[in-house]
Formats: structure tokens, C-alpha cells, sequence
């Protein structure tokens, strides 16, 4: 069954219990967000782009600056680590500002990155100077090829273009500090700003993209997570800007923009100050702007979270006796510094509490350059292990070894990525 | 100079109202308090407030952000009186920079806030900091600690890169280092053989303290 309507439409009808055949992963995604559960707890693509360029040893150099290149690379990392989804994100924050004129930092190992030490925007003055984004500039053609591709190689909801939501948008013309000084002391100035940022940065990308065929795009926004913004602050300025983007997207351009995925994430790093109510209130403001309903943990400290309250916060705001779908993620550090073991445990951990009653699925918040893959290759196969329904009474019986796996680059040469990620390998 | 101004400008600090604590720091001046006392009473004190705030889950980013500003600010009006200032405790020395190819530096920004607010005396070498301008600082300025921040997976690897270096020029010996930033944890300190990981500003100047 390679049609992606079909697989959904499969997902649908088993999650719902008319269990037949075999799904797919797109089948495996649909039945667990719609239904009750599928065959298996499915692994989400995650976000790579880093770890992605490691592992194909391709160069920063070129990755990041050709489209193809970055599709590609990051699809067959997905592939290899046997995710359920392909999920492929540049590096989403950086595009409009580069276009606009920001001083970027290049650099032979990593992504380009804004120099907000020299920003963009400094005064009110600026944002007449810098006019409208033109989406010839930078790499917002790359960007947009990007989209294209992956909109093409990629199916069902995840073929998805980027861009980066209006408050990460604002941070990275004008500093962190600014935008939030702007935000609690001179909100004239932050109203500006956001209809600079949703109207002449991202808008203009946002239309090439629908131009080159992008039916739907994601706006990042990591920077609006918890404690940068507090889910107060979320909600008064960034929920807003979603629902203007969403209209204005829809309207205008017949394109799903979904802006502020990640804001409201619950990042608080110290254990200590973990706060119930407050992930609550952060889970109930993120999911203002996500397209589909569903509890969401990204890139927080999760590994040392009480996961009973996510469970909790799922089963009580569920609907028609299914609890909400919950998107579980591991942090990416812990993914990196862990042993095997010891993620085989949390995952053992996280489907006896969130997993026995369907409606879960397993993520990593964005994995780091220097993850060794066997711990990737070990979380995927003790997701695709353990949580196979119906699940066991005993999870603990069940062993996980780390699992062999053909290297990268032996596995890579029968697949159709090879000639792209080879060839970049070879350029200067 | 009475005790309301030194609580008017720490309140200040710590409300992150910067414009008033610059007016604030220069009206206790012109009355011709020590300006040691101005720092300690008021500027530090309202810096520390905010901290404390921060720990007890009543202050967030944002609002830790405005006090840090309006700390930088009192600060730099009271900078050029506190030299020579006899009185001044002298800190341990703690050299700070983000590593090459790193440009995120708010982070940075608010460890030395709170260093500074502890009596450091620290030297901020910027951003994107290249291994030898690491090695240069440490030769010169003989720091007790040095800190190296990161905010990328990619980046972050460039400080097993300072500290092979520093220990390959002999330059470690009596230095500590600390390392902190988004994408490092505990495991990644103790493998590139740092001293201390800050998992945050106050746990970095906590841990700074005990080196």
C-alpha cells in the first residue's frame, strides 16, 4: 500500500478498532493520534538536522546550503534508525533574518547562526529601514527548495515546509533580553514587532513556499518555551500571532501555517523546581497552536520528570473516552549521555505509565551532533519492542540488547540517498 | 545616606527597572555614599533578591532578565568610582568566554551578573572566542576559574578542544574549569574532564564559590 491517503484512511480504521492487515508507519502515526492505539507504539522522526550531518560525515559547508543535500541526508538518518516518520527540519531560525541582512557566524562545522551580539533591529527606526523580506535573498530559495522536497519525497502530515515563528523570529533580530523588555515594557514597540515579523519577515517566505506547492508550514518557535515566556506571556502574545498567521495563511494563501510549535514547552531544567500546575498551564497554552490536539513535551528535561502528571493531564482533558494523544519525548542529552540501559529503562518506565492505554508516541527533542547511534538505534527498537500491544503485564521480563546494525555508510550505499550524500562527501 | 535610597536601588535592580536604578545609583552619589556601600547595599542586594526569586519559583526568565539589565546598568554607573576603592574585596578571578564558532551569549550574560554579584572579578572575553585567545587569557590574566559556554551540540564540542590544549600547554595546573550552556550536562563536563558543569547562572556562581 504506497498510497499515503490509504494508510491514513488504514490508520483511521484500526485505531478505531477494525484491526486488519499490516500498517504502515504513516498507517502506525494516524491510528495512534486518531484512534486508540496501533500495532505498536510508534518513534517519531525526530529533530536531526546536526546529528544527521554527522552521521552521513557530510560538510556543514554544503548541508546547510543545498537543498537536496539536506533532505536527503536527514530522510536516510531517519530510515536507518527505523523511525516511523521522516521527519525533515532545516535550520529553521535562521532563514528570514539571514535574508534580511543579519550578520551570521558561518563555520566549517555547524549550522549558520544569527549573531545577536549585532542586531538586527535595535530601534524603532530599524524596522522601516529593513522594508519587506525579498525571497530571493540568503537562502530562502534554499529554504524553499527544501520545502518542495520534502513536500514531495516525504508523506501524509509531516511533508511540511519551515519557518520561524514571529517571538523566536523577533529574538533573533534583536537579542533575547530586547525582545523580552519589549514584551513587559514598551508593548507599542512589541506590537510592532510582531507585525514586522508576521507580515514583511516571515510572510514573503511563507508565499514562496506556497508558490513552489507547500500545502502546509511550520513555524518553530523554541525561544517562547517555558521560562523564556511564561505561559501568561504565551498566551497574550504568541496565541494571538498564531491565529493571525493561521488566517492570514489560509486566506491568502489556501496554506495550513501553524506558528509557535514549541512555545509554551515546559524547559525548565532544574528538578527542584519542577511545578505541576505550571506544566499544566504550559501544556493547556501550546496546545492553542497546534494543529492537532495533543499533549506535548518536547525539548524539556524530561528524563527527571514525573511522568504520572503527564498521564494525568491526558486522561483528564481526553475526549469521547480516549485520553489526549500524548507526544512523549526524551531529552536529547539524555539520549547522548545515557547508556543503552539505561534507555531501555525509561522507555520501559514511560510505556507502563503512559503507554497500556494506547494514544502514545515516542520523539527525541532535537539529537545532538555527537549521539552515539547505537543508543538511537537501542531507544528505537525498545519502543518497537515493548510497546507492541496488547502490552505485557510484565514489562521487566522483557530484555533489550542492543541491537547490531549495519553501519551507516555500508547500509547507505543501496539506498537512493547514496549519490547525493556521497558526492558532497567528495566536494571541496 | 539613609537606608531608603540603598533599598530604592536594590528594589529597582530586582523590578528591573534599569532607568531608575542609574538614577538611583547617581542620587546616592551626589549625597556622597561610599560607592563600595552603594554596590553592596543596593545594587547587589537587589541582583541577589532577584536571584532568590528565581530559585523560589516566583521569578521567571524574563523578569531575571530585566534584573540583570538593570544591574548592568547601575553597575556601569558605579564602575568608574569603585576604582582604586581601597575597601573593594578582592574575588577570585574568573575568566569567561563562549567558544568559537558559539555566538549566543545570554547565557553568558546572566552567569556574569551573578558572578560579579558574588565578588568575582571577572574578565568577559565575548563570543565566538577562538582556542588560542582562550590560552592567550589564561596566560595573562592567571584566573582561578575559567568558564566556556556553548549553545550547540556542534559548538559545545570545541571545549574538549580548550581544555586538551590548556592541559597540552601545561596551563591547567592550578586552573579550574567550568563549563556551561544549552546543550551540556554533568555527563558532558565529566567527559571532557571540566571541574563543574552550571546547569544554570545561579548553580554556576554556587558552584563557582565552592572551587
Amino acid at each position: 500500500m504506497a498510497n499515503p491517503m490509504l494508510e491514513m484512511i488504514h490508520g483511521l480504521l484500526y485505531g478505531k478498532g477494525l484491526r486488519f492487515g499490516t500498517l504502515s508507519p504513516l498507517g502506525r502515526f494516524v491510528a495512534t493520534m486518531m484512534g486508540k492505539h496501533a500495532d505498536v507504539i510508534p518513534f517519531m522522526g525526530p529533530q536531526i538536522h546536526d546529528h544527521a550531518m554527522t552521521v552521513a560525515k557530510v560538510p556543514a559547508r554544503k548541508y546547510y546550503y543545498e537543498a537536496e543535500l539536506l533532505v536527503d541526508t536527514q530522510i536516510a538518518v531517519c530510515r536507518w534508525y527505523g523511525f516511523d516518520t521522516l521527519t525533515v527540519i532545516p535550520d529553521a531560525y535562521n532563514f528570514e533574518a539571514e535574508a534580511l541582512g543579519a550578520k551570521m557566524i558561518y563555520s566549517d562545522n555547524a549550522m549558520p547562526t544569527v549573531d545577536t551580539t549585532q542586531p538586527l533591529i535595535k530601534e524603532r527606526a530599524d524596522l522601516d529601514r529593513l522594508g519587506s523580506l525579498d525571497p530571493t535573498k540568503g537562502r530562502i530559495p534554499m529554504g524553499v527548495e527544501a520545502a518542495r522536497l520534502v513536500t514531495k519525497k516525504v508523506s501524509g502530515p509531516l511533508a511540511v515546509g519551515f519557518f520561524c515563528s514571529p517571538f523566536s523570529f523577533i529574538c533573533q533580530v534583536m537579542g533575547y533580553p530586547k525582545a523580552v523588555r519589549a514584551l513587559r515594557k514598551d508593548r507599542e514597540f512589541a506590537r510592532e514587532l510582531f507585525d514586522f515579523a508576521e507580515n514583511r519577515a516571515i510572510f514573503p517566505y511563507l508565499k514562496a513556499q506556497a508558490q513552489a506547492g507547500v500545502k502546509t508550514s511550520v513555524g518553530a518557535d523554541a525561544w517562547a518555551c517555558f521560562p523564556n515566556l511564561t505561559p501568561e506571556m504565551v498566551d497574550e502574545w504568541v496565541v494571538p500571532s498564531a491565529k493571525r498567521m493561521r488566517e492570514r495563511g489560509k486566506k491568502e494563501l489556501k496554506m495550513s501555517v501553524m506558528a509557535g510549535q514549541a512555545a509554551a514547552d515546559y524547559c525548565e531544567e532544574d528538578p527542584a523546581k519542577f511545578d505541576k500546575e505550571m506544566m499544566f498551564k504550559c501544556w493547556n497554552v501550546a496546545r492553542k497552536m497546534l494543529f492537532i490536539d495533543v499533549a506535548i513535551t518536547a525539548m524539556g528535561r524530561t528524563q527527571d520528570w514525573n511522568m504520572e502528571w503527564l498521564q494525568e493531564f491526558a486522561v483528564k482533558n481526553g475526549k469521547g473516552g480516549r485520553k489526549m494523544p500524548i507526544y512523549a519525548s526524551l531529552n536529547g542529552r539524555f539520549v547522548r549521555d545515557s547508556s543503552p540501559q539505561q534507555i531501555v529503562n525509561k522507555i520501559r518506565e514511560w510505556i507502563h505509565i503512559m503507554g497500556r492505554d494506547g494514544g502514545l508516541l515516542f520523539f527525541i527533542g532535537n539529537v545532538p551532533a555527537d549521539a552515539p547511534s547505537i543508543n538511537i538505534h537501542t531507544a528505537v527498537q525498545a519502543v518497537h519492542t515493548m510497546g507492541r500491544y496488547p502490552i505485557a503485564k510484565d514489562l521487566s521480563a522483557i530484555t533489550i540488547e542492543p541491537p547490531g546494525f549495519q553501519p551507516f555508510d555500508e547500509w547507505v550505499k543501496n539506498q537512493p540517498e547514496a549519490d547525493t550524500i556521497f558526492k558532497a562527501r567528495e566536494k571541496k | 545616606m539613609s537606608d531608603d535610597l540603598y533599598k530604592a536601588i536594590s528594589k529597582a535592580v530586582m523590578e528591573g527597572e534599569d532607568g531608575e536604578a542609574t538614577k538611583k545609583v547617581d542620587e546616592a552619589l551626589k549625597t556622597g555614599s561610599p560607592p563600595l556601600e552603594i554596590m553592596q547595599r543596593g545594587v547587589v542586594d537587589g541582583i541577589t533578591r532577584a536571584g532568590e526569586k528565581w530559585k523560589a519559583n516566583e521569578y521567571f526568565l524574563p523578569d531575571v532578565i530585566l534584573a540583570a539589565d538593570a544591574f548592568k546598568a547601575a553597575m556601569a554607573v558605579l564602575k568608574p568610582h569603585l576604582k582604586g576603592d581601597a575597601g573593594r574585596p578582592k574575588g577570585k578571578k574568573f575568566v569567561i568566554g563562549v567558544v568559537q564558532g558559539d555566538v549566543h551569549d545570554l547565557g553568558k550574560s546572566l552567569v556574569i551578573a551573578m558572578l560579579t554579584s558574588a565578588g568575582f572579578e571577572v574578565v568577559d572575553l565575548g563570543i565566538d572566542v577562538p582556542l588560542q585567545r582562550f590560552m592567550q587569557a589564561v596566560r595573562e590574566q592567571k584566573p582561578d576559574i575559567l568558564g566556556l559556554g556553548a549553545y550547540m551540540t556542534t559548538t559545545m564540542l570545541e571545549m574538549k578542544e580548550v581544555i586538551a590544549e590548556l592541559e597540552k600547554q601545561g596551563l591547567r595546573r592550578n586552573l579550574k574549569i567550568m563549563v556551561g550552556g544549552v546543550p551540556t550536562s554533568q555527563e558532558f563536563a565529566n567527559e571532557v574532564r571540566a571541574d563543574a558543569w552550571g546547569k544554570n547562572a545561579i548553580d554556576a556562581m554556587q558552584k563557582a564559590q565552592t572551587l
